[in-house]
Order: C-alpha cells, then structure tokens, then sequence
C-alpha cells in the first residue's frame, strides 16, 4: 500500500502557463472555475461535469503534495478525510442556499450561498491541519500540510455539492435531500469521489511517478464517475435545464464514457511506453 | 399485518450463507489480484532486486475498494429497481457493472505501479496483466452479487415477511456500502495473513513470523516454472478463503440473530408492539455481551493452548 | 431541536472514535507478514468497519426504541461482535495457518494474564498474532468506537432531525475524519494500551474534540438553516 522509493525530489516551477498546469494555477483555475460553474445550477449536466472534473483532478493534485512526504496511514486516508469534510461542507451549503431562498425568495444568485459551505470547510481543514502539524499537537511536521488540507476541504466540497447539483437539478435543501441524500445516491458519489482523489496517486506509486501521468488517471476516474451519475440522471432525476433528464442524463453519460475512454487508453499507452519494458511474457531475473 | 416468524428467520439464514460466500470470495480475488497488506511485499520485491510476474494491484486497502465496487453495483441495482424490473435480473446486472469499474480501476492500478517502478528494471508482462482479468472479475463479482443480494433482503426485510415496517431504516446504495466496507475489513484482517505470512514466503521455515530480512524476498517460483496470483488462490482457498468467509458469515448471524431474538422474546413480534422496544434491545445487548465474553474466553484457551504445544522459540 | 445535546453528542462521538483507535491493535501491512502484532490491515479502515457493523445494528434498534443508551450499547455491542470473531479467526489462521504463537513485541509479561512473551516471539520480529492483552484491548475500543459512532447517529437523528440515511452518512463522515486523525497521532500501527505509543492519547483527544466541535457546530447550522424540525 505505502512503500515510499527514493528521496522526496522538489519539482521544478514551471514558468508561464503550462499544460498541463502547474501545482498553484492548477489550484486557482479549479477552485474559481468550478465555483463558477456552481453558481448556475441550471446549467446543463455536462458543464456542470467540467467543474466536477476540474474540483476532483485538484483534491488529486492536494492529496500527491502531501502525500509524498510519508503520512504513515497511507494515501487513501487522506482522501477519504477530503471526502468526509466534503459531505458535511455541502449539507452546510446546501442549507445556506434555502436559508437565503426563504429570506429573498428564488433569485438567480442564491446558489452562490452555498460557496460559504466551501469556504466554512476550508476553515475546518486549516483547523485540522494545524492542529496535525504542530509539534505540540500531533506533529507530522510535513511541509504544507495545513495548506493541502484546506485545499482538500474546499475540494472536496466543491465536488460534492456539484454532483447534488447534477442529480438534483437544484441546490435547494429539501430538493437535494428528497433526490440525493434519502435513496442513498450520496454513498456511491463519496466513495467514487474518494476514488477520484487518491486513487491516481495510490495507482501510480513508485520513484518513477510522474504527474502529467497521475493527472490523466484523476480525469480518467472522474469520467467514469460521470458516466455512473449519468446513469442515474437518466433513469430517476429530473433536471431544470430545458428538456427532460433523460437528454441530460444521456448526454451526460456519452461525455463521461468518451472522456473516460480517451484517458485511459492514453494512460495504458503511456505506461506502455515508459515502463522499463512491455514483453507479452518472459522469464524473471534476480539482481544482486 | 403480523410477520411471520418463520419467513423472518428463514431470510436472516439466508443473509448469513449470502456473507459466508461474499467474503470466502472476497478473500480470495484479493489474492487473485494481489491486494492491501501483502501487496507491499510485491511493491517491494523489485526494489531489493526481485524481479517478479505477479499481479500488483494497488486499488488501496480492500476496505474501500470493496465499498466502491459494492455501492457501485447497488445504485445500479437500485436505479433498475426503481424502474420496475425484478430483483433477479437487477441484481446481477448491477453485480456486473460493479466488476467493469473494478477492472478497470485493477488495470490502471497495475499498469501504473509497474511503470512507476521502471528503474528497478521490473516490466510489464502482458500475459500477467490479460491472463488476471478473467480470474479477478469472476471471484469479485461473487462477492459482490452476495452483498447486493444482503443489501437488498436487508432493505426489505420486513417486505418480504409480511411487515414493511421492519424494513431497514437504510437506503440500498447505504447498505451495500456498509456492507462492502466490513467485508473489505474483514476480508483484510483474516485472509491476508494466510496469503501474506504463508503463501508469499512458502520457502521459508513454517512455525515462525516472517522476520524483517526476508521482506520483499518473496517466493517468485512454482511448483513448475514462475509463480503468478494464479498459483496463490488455488492456495489459500483452502485455508485462507474459508476462514474468512466463515469470520463475516458469524459476524452477520449474530448481529441479526440476536436483534431478531430480542424482537421476540420481549413479544416485539408479530405485531411490532411499540411498547416491547426498549426490552427487545435490552436482550438485544445482554445476547450480544455474552457472545463476546465467550469469544474472548476462546482466545484465552486458544492461546494458551498455542503455548503449551509449540513450546518456546527454537532455533535462531 | 437542541443545539447543545447535538454539539455533546457529536464530541462524544468524536473523542470516543479517536480512544477507539488508539485501543484497536493494529499491525499493518508487516502483521500480514506475521512480522508485527495485531491486526493485519489499517486503522483506519478497521475502526470504520467496526463502528458500520455497530452503525447497522443501532440505525435497527432506533426503529424501536428511543433511548439514547440502548441504540448507543446496541451499537457498541455490535463493533464488539465484530472484532471479537474477526480477531479470534486471525488467531486461528496465525495458529493453525502459519504455526505463529501470539505474542506481543512490546512488553515482556502479558499484563491482563502474567504470561511471559519474549521466549516465544521470532527474533528479528516485532511480535505476531493478537495475544490475550492485545485482544482485549482491541474488544473494548470497539466496545467504546461503537458507542461513538451510534450516540453520533441517534444525536443526528433524534435532535438534529436527520433523515435516517442522511444521519447515517453525517455520522459516518464526521467519525471517518476524527478517526484519521487519530491514525495520524499514532503513526499507523499500535499494540493495545500496552503499547508505549498509547501515552500519546491525549493530543489525539484534545484535537479531535477540537474537530468534533466544529463538524456539531456546523451541524448546528444545518439544521437552523435548512430548518430542520421534528
């Protein structure tokens, strides 16, 4: 599960605006785009998709920072930690949004009100990270974790409240429960989410991980989260954009399943040419 | 409407042989596709220079994996019953996509670490990667078919023995994630260790811990040429497979079994009185305290009993 | 709706997950290897199916009763089951299985039953197996784990007016947190109370509380914004 290889290398700082992006823009592009893209729930499901794809490739990019350094519990922990200050930041957001909807009635801004669900989750996760890394506390003296663990709160509600956003078509409390939360639907987005977040890192250990490479697994995984809430969308959900759910959820699927299969054959390619060999089979060699 | 009794029973006995085989073959596809604990010994084999031909998946612990593959399959099954169709086909067909997401999350999963590993000179073999599909998507989608099944007999409980009102409160994609994350524990608290201390270091002295030098020494030939997961399972399906298959089969059986017999004795059934609540989970508790003080004197025997016979460490 | 029985109700449930964890033996990946004592997986993973097997049971009992202290014992009794078979079950296989006697790499005499250990431990090896100490240590934190995650539940549910799955995930998200945490403070592995890491304990009290009050607080809020009632 955890075997660290090699010395920790600092990466170099790109300069100007790389694609893929850097550690710090990759940070800001994510978190204004997708808060954005939450403001609007009436947008069509695959927008709203971007910004699911874009919050989780971001938890992703929080839980490899601080993961490199050694937690000692292993890489998914701190994912499934995103996750779970994720649920409680979007039910806070979410009843933020019916709290300003019944004092100033149903007006076009009032999703943004779940963005204090963020910033609240955010405030927790520095809280925790603080309390991790100083040394009269717990002490785990890992560089940046107070920082990785704000991120990872706000992340991971941002992906959370997106995905209520997708399923239930609004950002309302009683909408959001009655769609999302009562049938159980919350499960399957937490630990897809979860997935999403520390499995690219999880899949790619090793003192020859590279981060263009973990980066396409994160935007892989998403896909196929998209293609399963797709699914869903599809079958039980109305949304409030145009046309019925069946369109959005259809559409929403054929982006999650093209998205998904762009990314994973470019990833297997990808391992196949920078792995140290790909044989069809072979025998095996013991070095002294 | 008054419950039957013997229905009730009959489903909670049903549950417990749906988990015993849910975690028997839980605890076998993590060997199949090496997984959790052990796997750190197949991460570590190429890097103290042991090149090796087995299947290293690195999903995370089987814990969360489990509960992925699980929860996937129960909204599924979940959507398609909501639409109307039966349980017989929604079920499996949820089981079905459950095992797609898995494979996939295997095959990035194996790829990725072996090429992460490109400098200790370990490389990919394709038959490894192909020949281990077939082997991970049979066993996972046994046991994730039983734990959508118990999900869902659980859910409608009462439904189906005369009274929704012993349904569980829970919904079905929550159930079969509960479920899938025990299992997974379970699954990686008792299998592993057949898999991990015996099967992956068979050339070593049995009757002793694995001591540190040996690790990431693992045993990397067959009976007959090199050795692949496909050697392992054949193991520890013996041993391994249905201890922990037998650890979640009790496990379910007492936690069902001794709320339904609280229900009963305090009179709770048939009718679900209100007023025998509090009794009924007063016995509820008293059965369950018992039970593990029972388990714990168990150990003891058991323990000592180890001592007694295997006697003080000899040798080096 | 009462702020302060939800804020004690949370707190309980936090600083009982984090004691929880740091009384479940748990070896990690080297006691797969029978190279550590405990339990052969992670902490974290352990203790959160421990308190989803007692979660079950008390989201069960609270269909029926509606005192606090027997869905939270119900639940407690529930994550004790389970611990109890799967550690007696992984003594079985490091018995019968691998020929391992259970004992403890960090103390020399068991201090529940006298027995001495350093004679029967594999040299080079930090202890194998779930020895008697171990074992029960391990069955009264999840004794106390399941307590926390069920009080955690029926908090939720009975005065914050949760619905039964939403109270069921918030509980699960809110112990999830406080139990890494927890894992974080001891470094991954740990022995039982027998363990010298376990006077480490208080730090992860002390933060987890402080967590465990922010997550009721923000609770607190949920429930007056979304206008929760019973």
């Amino acid at each position: 599960m955890t075997v660290g290889g090699g010395p920790v290398v600092e990466e170099e700082k790109a300069e100007g605006f790389t694609i893929p992006p850097d550690v710090k823009q990759l940070g800001i592009i994510a978190g204004v785009i997708s808060a954005v893209i939450l403001i609007f729930p009436g947008l069509p499901a695959v927008i709203k998709a971007v910004g699911l794809i874009l919050a989780l490739v971001w938890g992703m990019d929080s839980v490899r920072k601080t993961s490199k350094y050694g937690l000692g519990t292993g890489v998914p922990s701190i994912g499934v930690l995103a996750m779970g200050y994720g649920i409680v930041g979007a039910l806070v957001g979410i009843a933020l949004v019916s709290k300003v909807v019944s004092k100033v009635g149903d007006s076009v801004l009032a999703p943004a009100a779940a963005l204090g669900g963020v910033l609240l989750m955010g405030v927790v996760g520095l809280v925790s990270g603080v309390l991790s890394n100083h040394e009269k506390i717990i002490g785990m003296k890992i560089p940046k974790l107070e920082q990785g663990m704000t991120e990872l709160g706000m992340a991971g509600t941002l992906a959370m409240l997106l995905q209520f956003s997708i399923v239930a078509g609004s950002l309302e409390f009683g909408v959001v429960l009655d769609k999302a939360i009562s049938n159980g639907l919350i499960a399957v987005m937490f630990i897809l989410s979860c997935m999403a977040m520390f499995h690219p890192y999880n899949a790619c250990l090793g003192p020859d991980e590279r981060r263009p490479r973990t980066m396409i697994v994160s935007v892989e995984v998403s896909g196929l989260l998209c293609v399963i809430l797709g699914i869903v969308v599809a079958a039980v959900a109305t949304t409030t954009w145009g046309v019925s759910g069946v369109v959005d959820g259809v559409l929403l699927v054929i982006f999650g399943a093209v998205v998904w299969l762009v990314c994973f054959v470019k990833f297997v390619r990808m391992c196949f040419e920078e792995a140290y060999s790909t044989v069809g089979t072979g025998m095996i060699k013991t070095i002294e | 409407m008054p419950i039957e009794i013997a229905m009730l029973f009959a489903w909670m006995l049903l549950i417990v042989f749906l988990a015993l085989v849910a975690c028997m073959f839980e605890d076998l596809e993590s060997d199949v596709g090496s997984q959790s604990n052990p796997n750190s010994q197949v991460q570590l084999a190429p890097q103290v220079g042991q090149v090796h031909r087995f299947f290293n998946k690195a999903i995370s612990g089987e814990a969360p994996a489990y509960a992925l593959y699980c929860t996937v399959a129960g909204v599924i099954a979940w959507v398609l019953l909501s639409k109307g169709a039966h349980p017989i086909i929604a079920i499996p067909i949820g089981a079905v996509v459950g095992e797609a997401v898995h494979l996939i999350f295997s095959v990035t999963a194996h790829v990725g670490r072996t090429t992460a590993q490109k400098r200790f000179e370990q490389p990919i073999y394709l038959d490894v990667l192909y020949g281990h599909i077939m082997p991970i998507a049979t066993h996972g989608f046994m046991a994730t078919l039983c734990i959508t099944a118990i999900a869902y007999i659980q859910s409608n409980l009462g439904t189906l023995s005369g009274n929704p009102g012993l349904d569980h409160p829970f919904a079905l994609p929550m159930l079969a994630f509960i479920w899938g994350i025990t299992v997974g524990a379970i699954g990686s608290s008792t299998g592993d260790i057949h898999y991990g201390t015996e099967r992956e270091f068979q050339d070593r002295p049995f009757g002793e811990g694995k001591r540190v030098v040996y690790h990431g020494k693992i045993t990397r030939y067959a009976d007959c040429g090199v050795r692949t997961q496909k050697d392992i399972a054949a193991f520890c399906a013996k041993f391994g497979g249905p201890c922990t298959g037998l650890t979640f089969g009790v496990i379910i059986l007492f936690e069902n079994w001794r709320t339904l017999v609280g229900m009963q004795v305090a009179r709770y059934l048939p009718n679900l009185e209100a007023a025998a609540g509090d009794s009924a989970a007063v016995i509820g508790i008293v059965v369950g305290l018992v039970i593990g003080v029972v388990m714990i004197v168990g150990n003891l025997v058991l323990v000592r009993w180890a001592r007694k016979r295997y006697g003080t460490f000899v040798g080096e | 709706m009462d702020p302060i029985l939800i804020l004690v109700c949370v707190i309980l449930g936090g600083v009982l997950a984090s004691l929880g964890v740091h009384l479940l033996p748990v070896g990690g990946a080297p006691a797969a290897m029978g190279t550590a004592t405990g339990v052969a997986t992670g902490t974290v993973m352990l203790m959160f199916g421990a308190a989803m097997c007692g979660l079950f049971t008390a989201s069960s009992v609270a269909t029926f009763s509606d005192n606090i202290l027997l869905v939270s014992l119900s639940g407690s009794v529930g994550s004790w089951l389970m611990m109890g078979v799967t550690m007696l079950v992984a003594n079985v296989i490091y018995v019968f299985g691998t020929g391992i006697v259970p004992v403890s790499g960090r103390v020399d005499v068991d201090p529940i039953t006298k027995e001495p250990q350093k004679a029967y431990k594999t040299p080079q090896c930090d202890g194998h197996g779930v020895p008697n100490v171990s074992y029960i240590s391990g069955m009264v934190g999840a004794l106390l784990g399941g307590f926390g995650g069920a009080i955690m539940y029926f908090g939720l549910l009975n005065y914050a007016h949760f619905e039964e799955t939403m109270a069921g995930i918030a509980a699960m998200g809110i112990f999830v947190a406080n139990a890494i945490i927890a894992a974080y403070n001891i470094g991954g592995t740990i022995e039982g109370f027998q363990d010298p890491k376990f006077k480490r304990l208080p730090k992860a009290l002390v933060s987890c509380g402080v967590i465990s009050l922010l997550c009721g607080v923000l609770v607190v809020l949920v429930v007056n914004l979304g206008g929760l009632t019973g």
